[in-house]
């Protein structure tokens, strides 16, 4: 088996403390909403699991060994892929067409070329055929048509949350984000002694400027 | 097309900085030694970040000293050469050749004649290139017919030229170790439809003025380089989006030596790029590393 520090890209005598946060940052990085519908969202899985196993073992490995603190009350935690779902499996029973309703499947087990024929011979140019249109394009990476089956998905049927959902994923303008480079440190809550004597600094520059 | 993939010069440390100035010094020498001067000069950026990801998850790499120019100036820090840098630089040659075939068939007049001169200067380096990786050759060869095709027929689609220049790049990915070649495929499809689409826009002005195919005039029916803002936001919508999936695909490689670097490049560098080229004040640079400070002022999000 791998080493589970490694696995979170710490090293062994890490704090109870660094551990949840390596884990915590891991879990969010592999989360199924940053992958869903994306065709390597099986892989994230994997990782999801490694990770998940990788916290478990570091835990109960402390918690045996009585590493100092015990009280750490790291158990319980543990962000998965069976809870989320994907975004977009919802409501693929309620639309009742069979033919849709194998295109999902086929979407969904990458099968993208069987999915377009069917597409392709579908009768109906409904909201639902441009929802899944979208979705196709989207598996493939071609946003920009995705996008605009979607839109005219959305029109059709303005009222349909799964619709507006994937209008939403594919119209974000946000940069990938994550922590580089120098940059502040993430989120360290609260106010520790640095922050007071700025504080009091600030207050001081201000009363002299006051006189 | 070449030169849209760079990391954020101000936010990497000194040595990263460093590390990347002597990877792609390591990449000049390497086509220099493989493919002589006319390989020299086809060296970009792009293929630098090639080669730090198929670096697999390798944890060092090997530096010696060299001359640029010899006899002319001190010797250098450089990276040795290493099965990355042989396959970025074997990649580049193939690449830039089709491009100067596609050129010399697509174009008229003195930018014709040009892509003659270039052709026939690389036609020999490109001949070693293609016998030592004729897999990728074939696949250039075929994505660019093909992407021409649809330039010669003005498709209004921007997706579907976009996807064979991807498509070809993400080819590259073979070279990359069999774990992670799924992830770097899609990473790089996601890379080069942002290099295709980033590089259309940039061109705007001048393929406008040439009267020249350009894919994002012709998805959006623009007939100046005034682009309205419902497009500009439209572009940007697609080119963030594939920003994020290749980020998310890049997540799924192994850390590497290269990790600091190549973070940055997919996490500021790309973002920076992308807003930079939406606003006008995107310049490609083909030359020298960009400087730390006062590069690009303004683009920095700060």
């Amino acid at each position: 088996m791998t080493d589970p520090y490694k696995v979170l890209g710490i090293s062994p005598n890490a704090t109870d403390e660094e551990v949840k946060k390596a884990y915590r940052e891991m879990a969010k990085k592999y989360h199924p909403d940053n992958y869903a519908d994306n065709p390597l969202a099986d892989l994230a899985q994997e990782k999801m699991k490694e990770v998940n196993e990788a916290y478990d073992t570091i835990t109960k490995a402390r918690k045996n060994g009585g590493s100092g603190y015990s009280s750490g009350g790291s158990s319980g935690y543990s962000y998965g892929y069976s809870s989320g779902g994907s975004a977009y499996q919802g409501a693929y029973q309620s639309s009742g067409n069979s033919q849709y309703a194998q295109v999902r499947t086929a979407i969904n087990s990458g099968n993208l070329q069987y999915a377009e024929q069917l597409l392709n011979q579908a009768p109906a140019r409904d909201a639902e055929w441009n929802f899944l249109m979208g979705s196709l394009y989207y598996k493939k990476g071609w946003l920009d048509d995705a996008r605009s089956f979607f839109q005219r998905a959305v029109s059709m049927d303005p009222y349909n949350q799964e619709y507006r959902q994937a209008l939403n994923m594919v119209s974000s303008t946000n940069s990938p984000y994550r922590q580089t480079g120098y940059g502040p440190p993430a989120q360290q809550t609260g106010c520790d002694m640095c922050d007071m004597c700025t504080a009091m600094m600030c207050a001081n520059m201000m009363c002299g400027g006051c006189r | 097309m070449f030169g849209f993939i760079r990391p954020c010069a101000e936010e990497l440390r000194v040595k990263e900085l460093e590390r990347f100035r002597a990877l792609y010094c390591g990449l000049c020498h390497e086509l220099g030694r493989e493919y002589g001067a006319a390989g020299r000069a086809i060296l970009n950026y792009d293929f630098v970040f090639l080669a730090m990801l198929l670096w697999g998850d390798a944890q060092s790499c090997e530096y010696c000293y060299r001359r640029c120019l010899p006899g002319l100036c001190r010797k250098k820090c450089v990276c040795a050469c290493a099965a990355p840098l042989t396959a970025a630089a074997g990649y580049s040659v193939i690449l830039a050749y089709w491009k100067a075939e596609d050129e010399v068939s697509d174009s008229r007049g003195a930018k014709k004649l040009a892509a003659r001169a270039v052709r026939a200067f690389l036609r020999r380096a490109y001949k070693k290139a293609a016998g030592k990786y004729p897999e990728f050759d074939a696949q250039v060869r075929r994505d660019l017919s093909e992407l021409s095709g649809l330039e010669r027929a003005g498709a209004g689609s921007l997706d579907r030229p976009a996807d064979k220049f991807a498509a070809l790049l993400s080819s590259a990915a073979e070279a990359g170790r069999e774990e992670d070649r799924r992830a770097l495929c899609q990473l790089l499809y996601h890379v080069g439809r942002i290099i295709y689409i980033a590089d259309g826009y940039y061109d705007l002005a001048e393929d406008l003025k040439a009267g020249t195919y350009n894919p994002v005039a012709a998805r959006y029916g623009l007939k100046s380089a005034d682009v309205p803002p419902k497009a500009r936001e439209s572009v940007l919508e697609t080119l963030m989006g594939s920003a994020r999936l290749a980020a998310a695909a890049y997540e799924l490689l192994p850390r590497s030596y290269w990790t600091p670097v190549t973070e940055n490049i997919i996490y500021l560098g790309i973002p920076q790029m992308i807003n930079g080229v939406l606003d006008g004040t995107y310049r490609v640079i083909l030359r020298g590393i960009p400087k730390r400070s006062g590069a690009s002022p303004g683009q920095n999000g700060e």
